[in-house]
C-alpha cells in the first residue's frame, strides 16, 4: 500500500525476510530479557542474604515462637505450649504495668518534646542570627549513645552531689529529692532525659519543615492582616499538618522502644515504676524466666511496629501527593 | 563493512506503538537520516539498534548476524547523545579513554588512541578539563571523540546538534560530513531537523507515527515525496497543498476544485494512465512554492490576490489568495509586485503532484 | 501609613492641583478625607509614638527569645560540662556539702584506673570495629541493593522493594529472641558457625547491617542520576558492575557520606544487641562496658564520669568538624525521601 522505497540498489530482496521462526524468537527474547534477573540477584543478594537471616527469618521465628516456652540456651528445652503465651500477655501485671508506663512515658515525653521543639523552631526561624550555634549545641546530646546521655544525667540527679538535688537545697534548704528512687519521680526523670536527648532532633526536623512553608503564602496571609498567632494556626499549621501526622507516628515508634536509659539508670524500679515494655522483653528473656510471655510480646509489638509503619508511608504518600 | 539490517522492528510502550514494522537496509559506509516530528519514533529506533530497548518484534542485524538478543556492551555500536552524556566526574582523557579501558586496552594503546581522536577532533588542549569546564561545543567534541575512539561499527547520532547555537551548529555540520568520510563508518542520524536531513543525509527515511513514510535520497524525497505528509514536512515554506477531486470526463482526467478545473495529462503529470484512471474521486493538488510563478492578471492561470510580502534577500516571498486559500509563491527578489494586486497563478505540470484519497503521490 | 494616605489623596485632586501645588500641599483642607493640619499632626505624633513602642517590645522579644534559647543551649551541653569535676577528682570528695566545685586535689587516678583496670581500650577498639565494620557493610550492600533497585529492571521489583521497606522500623527488642536464636543455631554449624555466633564480631555485625533505609536512600539518589550515563557506559562497553564503580559510585559520594556518617553514629550507640550478642568482656563494646561500670549497688562515681567524659569527647571534636554532614545525616531518615 505504502510505497516505501527500502532498498533500491538490492538486487534481491532475500534480505528482508527473517532468520528466527516466530518460536525460536518469542524464546530467545525471553532468555534476553531473563539476563536481568541475573544482573539483579547480583546486585541484589548481599542484601538480601544478611536482611534475610538476620532479619526477615527471625521475623518470621518469632511469631512462630511466641507459642511456645523457653528453648532460648542450651539445656533449656522448647516446649510447645499454643495459645498460652497470648493469653496470659492479656492478664500478665508485669507486662500491664508495663505497657502503662510505656504509654504513659510515650505520650508526656513526645508531648514535651514536640511542643518545645515546635517552639524554639519557630524562633530559631525567627531570630536568625546565630542559629547555626543554637542548632548545633541543641544537637549535641543525640552525638552520645543513650546509655551515656542517661549515664551524664546520672550524675545531674544524684540524691548527694547532683546539681538538681545542690539547687533544691541551697535554695530551698531541707533533704534532696529521690530523683530515681520515688514514683512518679523516676519515669518523669526518665522523661526528662529522653526529652533532652530528643529534642535537638526534633527542632532541626521543624525547623526544616518551617522552612518548606512557602514564604508567599506567608507575606499574603500578612497583607491580609492576619496577627502572628492567627498566621501560625492558619498558615503554618495546616502546611505542616502532614509532616506532623508523620513526625508522631515515627516518635511513637521510638519512643515506644524506650530501653536504654531504663536499663541503666532505674533497672526498673523502684516497684517496677519504670519497667518498659522493650525492658520488660529483654529481662524475661535473658534471666530467663518465662520467656514465652516475652516471645509472643515481642510478635506483639512488631505487629503494632508493622501498622504504624504502614501509616506513616501512608502519611507520607499523602504529603506527597499534596505537594504534587 | 558493517551492513545494517531492520526487519519488520516493532516496539510497543504498553500500548503506544512507537515503532511499527519498520523495515530497512544500510550498505557499509552510508550515512542514513532517520527524519521526523518528535514521538515519530526515530529515537526509539536507535535506542534498539543500540539495546537500550528491547524490541517487541522483528529482527535488527549488523553484518548479518542478529544482534536483538545481544547486550548492548557487545553491539558495538557508539552513539552520540542530545546531552552528550559526558562521566561529570572525570577528565576529558577519562572520558574518551572510559571504552577502551573497558576493553582492557593496554595504557600506551590508549593514550596514543585517545590522542588520535583529540587530535581529529581539536581538542588536545581540553583533555585535563572536567565537563562541567567545557562549553557546548567542546562537549560535543568531546562526546563525538569518545564515539569513534574505539572505532565502532555503526554510530548512532540523536539529534547531537540540537544543544548547540546556530552558528557552531553550521560548523559542526560540516565536521561531523568531514569525519564520516574520513572515518566511513556507517552512521544512523536521528534529527527533526530537515535542513540538516537534506544536507547531511545521503539517504533520507521520513518517519511519522513509528513507520516509514518514504526512503530515498535528499533529491528523490524531495522531488517525489511519497505522501502528502513527507511533501509538507521537507521545503520551507511547504508544498502547497489544494483540496478537490479528480473526475474523469469522456476518457479524460481533471483535478476540479473551488469552480476550476485542470485538465491532467498522464504523461506531463507522470503518473501511469491506469493508475490515474482509478483514482478518481477525493485528491489534493500539490505544488512546490517554487513552482509557481506570478503573471500578470490577463495571462494564463488561476487568478487570485496578492496578500504578504515575504522578502528573505535571496527570494522574494508572496502569499497569494487564491479561491479563498493561501498559496505561496518563491519569486525571485527584484520582483515587483504589491500586496492588493490582482495576479495569475501558473505552474508546470510536470511539477506538480497529485495525491489520491489515501494521501499517496499518484506518480509512480 | 501617613504617607499612604497623602497618595490616595492626591489620586483624588484634579491633575492641576497636583502639578502646580506639588507634594506639600497634598493634605489641604480640601481633600474630602483627609484630616484638619493640626489633627494630622497629632496623629503622626501618635503613630510615631507606636513606632517607638513597637520597636522597643520587638527589641525586648528578642532578648528573651535569645535568652530562652540561651537556656536550652545550657541545658543541653550542661551535663557534659558537669561530667568534668567528677573526672579529675577522687570519688569520697563529691559527697562533701556543701560541695566543692573545684576539686582542691585534681588528680588522673580515674583514668589510671580505667586504662589498667577495666578493658577500656579493648572496648573501645572493638566498638571501632563493630561501628566501623557495620557501617562499610551497610554502604557496600545497600548501595548495591538501591542500584539494583533504581537501575534494573527485573520482574518483581516492586513487590520485593515493598516487602524490604515493610521492615523499615521494626525495632531491635521485637526480633530480640529469634535473632538471638538464629545466631546461636548458626554457632552450632560446622566452620560457619566459628566465625557467626554470639560472642563473635560477625555475630555482633551482620544483624546490625539489616535496615533497609540505607537502600531506600541509595534507591532514590540513583535514581536522580541522568539516564543518558547509565547508557553511555552501557554503549561504551561497560557492564553492570563496572558502571556500579566507576560510574555511580563516585557520583552518589555525597549521599555515601551521609548513610555512612548515620549509620555509625547509630551503630556505635547501640547498647541492646551488643548487650545480649557480645557478654563476652573480649567482644564487648563502650556502650555495654561503661553501662557495667555502674555497679549494681556500688558505683564508682570518678571512674564513671572519666569513661563517660573519654569516651564523648573524640565525637564532639569530630562533630565540630563536619557538624554540616552530622546534621544532614540526621535528618536523612526522616527528611530525605
Amino acid at each position: 500500500m505504502t510505497t516505501v522505497d527500502v532498498a533500491p540498489q538490492t538486487a534481491s530482496e532475500d534480505w528482508a525476510a527473517p532468520i528466527l521462526s516466530d518460536a525460536e524468537y518469542r524464546w530467545r527474547a525471553r532468555r534476553y530479557r531473563f539476563r536481568t534477573v541475573r544482573r539483579a540477584a547480583g546486585f541484589l543478594s548481599p542484601y538480601l542474604i544478611i536482611w534475610g537471616v538476620f532479619l526477615a527469618v527471625p521475623a518470621v521465628w518469632g511469631v512462630f515462637l511466641s507459642f511456645n516456652q523457653g528453648g532460648l540456651i542450651r539445656g533449656d528445652p522448647r516446649v510447645f505450649v499454643g495459645f498460652d503465651n497470648w493469653s496470659r500477655t492479656l492478664s500478665d501485671s508485669e507486662l500491664r504495668t508495663a505497657v502503662r508506663n510505656t504509654s504513659i512515658y510515650v505520650v508526656i515525653a513526645i508531648g514535651v518534646v514536640f511542643t518545645l521543639a515546635i517552639f524554639l523552631a519557630s524562633l530559631l526561624n525567627h531570630y536568625r542570627k546565630g542559629s547555626n550555634f543554637f542548632k548545633v549545641a541543641l544537637y549535641f546530646p543525640l552525638l552520645a549513645p543513650p546509655i551515656l546521655g542517661a549515664l551524664m544525667w546520672f550524675f545531674m540527679v544524684n540524691f548527694d552531689f547532683g546539681i538538681l538535688n545542690l539547687l533544691k537545697r541551697g535554695i530551698f534548704g531541707g533533704d534532696g529529692i529521690r530523683f530515681l528512687g520515688d514514683n512518679p519521680h523516676a519515669l518523669l526523670t526518665i522523661v526528662a532525659v529522653e526529652v533532652w536527648r530528643g529534642l535537638g532532633f526534633w527542632v532541626l526536623f521543624y525547623l526544616a519543615g518551617l522552612q518548606s512553608v512557602p514564604e508567599e503564602l506567608q507575606a499574603a496571609a500578612k497583607v491580609d492582616g492576619a496577627g502572628k498567632w492567627r498566621r501560625f494556626r492558619r498558615v503554618t499549621v495546616p502546611t505542616l499538618r502532614p509532616l506532623l501526622l508523620f513526625a508522631l507516628v515515627i516518635a511513637v515508634i521510638f519512643n515506644f522502644q524506650l530501653f536504654d536509659s531504663v536499663q541503666v539508670l532505674t533497672d526498673g524500679g523502684p516497684r517496677l515504676g519504670t519497667a518498659t515494655v522493650v525492658w520488660f522483653i529483654h529481662k524475661r528473656l535473658f534471666k530467663f524466666q518465662d520467656t514465652g510471655l516475652a516471645y509472643a510480646s515481642s510478635v506483639g509489638m512488631l505487629i503494632v511496629v508493622l501498622i504504624l509503619t504502614g501509616l506513616s508511608f501512608w502519611l507520607l504518600g499523602k504529603r506527597r501527593q499534596r505537594e504534587a | 563493512m558493517a551492513e545494517v539490517i531492520l526487519r519488520q522492528l516493532t516496539k510497543h510502550f504498553g500500548s503506544v506503538e512507537a515503532v511499527q514494522d519498520v523495515t530497512l537496509r544500510i550498505p557499509d559506509g552510508e550515512f542514513l537520516v532517520l527524519l521526523g516530528p518528535s514521538g515519530c519514533g526515530k529515537s526509539t529506533i536507535l535506542r534498539l539498534i543500540a539495546g537500550l530497548e528491547d524490541a517487541t518484534g522483528g529482527e535488527i542485524l549488523i553484518d548479518g548476524e542478529l544482534i536483538n538478543f545481544q547486550d548492548p556492551t557487545k553491539r558495538n555500536v557508539a552513539m552520540v547523545f542530545q546531552n552528550y552524556a559526558l562521566y561529570p566526574h572525570m577528565t576529558v582523557y577519562k572520558n574518551v579513554a572510559f571504552p577502551l579501558e573497558t576493553a582492557r586496552m593496554g595504557k600506551a594503546e590508549v593514550a596514543e588512541a585517545v590522542q588520535r581522536a583529540a587530535e581529529m577532533l581539536e581538542i588536545e588542549a581540553l583533555l585535563k578539563r572536567l565537563p562541567e569546564q567545557l562549553s557546548g561545543g567542546q562537549r560535543q567534541r568531546v562526546a563525538l571523540a569518545r564515539a569513534i575512539v574505539r572505532q565502532p561499527l555503526v554510530f548512532l547520532m540523536d539529534e547531537p546538534l540540537s544543544n548547540l547555537d546556530a552558528q557552531l551548529r553550521l560548523q559542526t555540520r560540516f565536521e561531523l560530513m568531514g569525519l564520516h568520510e574520513r572515518l566511513g563508518i556507517t552512521t544512523i542520524y536521528v534529527t527533526h531537523d530537515q535542513v540538516e536531513a537534506m544536507t547531511m543525509g545521503q539517504r533520507i527515511a521520513v518517519m511519522r507515527h513509528g513507520r516509514i513514510q518514504q526512503m530515498g535520497d535528499p533529491t528523490e524525497v524531495y522531488d517525489v515525496p511519497a505522501n502528502t505528509f513527507v511533501a509538507t514536512f521537507l521545503g520551507a515554506p511547504p508544498m502547497n497543498l489544494v483540496e478537490g477531486s479528480l473526475v474523469r470526463d469522456n476518457g479524460q482526467v481533471s483535478f476540479r476544485f473551488e469552480g476550476y478545473e485542470l485538465a491532467v495529462d498522464p504523461a506531463t503529470a507522470g503518473i501511469a494512465p491506469d493508475v490515474l484512471a482509478d483514482a478518481t474521486g477525493e485528491a489534493q493538488l500539490g505544488v512546490r512554492p517554487e513552482h509557481l510563478t506570478l503573471a500578470s492578471p490577463d495571462a494564463e492561470g488561476l487568478p487570485g490576490v496578492v496578500r504578504f510580502l515575504e522578502p528573505v534577500g535571496s527570494d522574494l516571498f508572496v502569499s497569494v489568495n487564491v479561491a479563498g486559500r493561501p498559496v505561496q509563491v518563491r519569486m525571485p527578489p527584484e520582483t515587483r509586485v504589491s500586496t492588493g494586486a490582482n495576479v495569475r497563478l501558473a505552474f508546470d505540470p510536470a511539477r506538480s503532484h497529485l495525491f489520491g484519497a489515501d494521501a499517496q503521490n499518484l506518480r509512480a | 501609613m501617613t504617607e499612604s494616605t497623602a497618595t490616595d489623596v492626591g489620586a483624588d485632586m484634579t491633575d492641576d492641583d497636583v502639578i502646580t501645588d506639588g507634594p506639600t500641599d497634598l493634605a489641604a483642607p480640601d481633600a474630602p478625607d483627609a484630616p484638619p493640619p493640626s489633627e494630622a499632626a497629632a496623629m503622626a505624633a501618635r503613630l510615631a509614638e507606636a513606632g517607638r513602642a513597637k520597636r522597643i517590645s520587638d527589641r525586648s522579644r528578642k532578648v528573651v527569645a535569645y535568652v530562652i534559647l540561651s537556656l536550652f543551649v545550657v541545658i543541653a551541653i550542661g551535663p557534659a560540662f558537669y561530667l568534668i569535676s567528677p573526672a579529675f577528682r577522687d570519688s569520697v570528695s563529691l559527697f562533701t556539702y556543701p560541695p566543692e566545685w573545684i576539686p582542691s586535689e585534681p588528680t588522673l587516678e580515674n583514668y589510671r584506673f580505667l586504662f589498667s583496670s577495666t578493658s577500656y581500650v579493648r572496648w573501645a577498639i572493638n566498638t571501632l570495629i563493630f561501628a566501623g565494620s557495620t557501617t562499610l557493610l551497610t554502604l557496600v550492600t545497600n548501595s548495591m541493593a538501591g542500584y539494583a533497585f533504581a537501575r534494573l529492571r527485573f520482574p518483581g521489583r516492586n513487590l520485593l522493594f515493598f516487602v524490604i521497606l515493610a521492615t523499615l522500623m521494626v525495632p531491635v527488642a521485637a526480633v530480640l529472641a529469634p535473632t538471638y536464636l538464629t545466631v546461636n543455631t548458626i554457632g552450632d554449624w560446622p566452620v560457619i558457625g566459628d566465625w557467626i555466633d554470639i560472642d563473635t564480631y560477625l555475630g555482633l555485625i551482620l544483624p546490625s547491617a539489616v535496615s533497609p533505609l540505607g537502600v531506600f536512600m541509595m534507591r532514590q539518589f540513583i535514581e536522580t542520576l541522568p539516564d543518558g550515563l547509565y547508557e553511555a557506559a552501557r554503549l561504551d562497553g561497560a557492564g553492570e558492575w563496572r558502571i556500579f564503580t566507576k560510574i555511580v559510585l563516585p557520583l552518589i559520594k555525597p549521599a555515601l557520606v551521609v548513610l555512612g556518617i548515620f549509620v555509625f553514629m547509630l551503630t556505635w550507640a547501640s547498647y541492646l544487641w551488643p548487650l545480649v550478642a557480645a557478654t563476652d568482656n573480649e567482644f564487648r563494646v563502650l556502650t555495654v562496658g561503661i553501662a557495667s561500670l555502674k555497679g549494681q549497688f556500688v558505683t564508682d562515681w570518678g571512674i564513671l564520669a572519666a569513661a563517660s567524659l573519654l569516651t564523648i569527647v573524640p565525637v564532639t571534636i569530630i562533630f565540630l568538624f563536619f557538624q554540616k554532614w552530622f546534621v544532614q545525616a540526621s535528618m536523612a531518615g526522616a527528611l530525605k525521601q
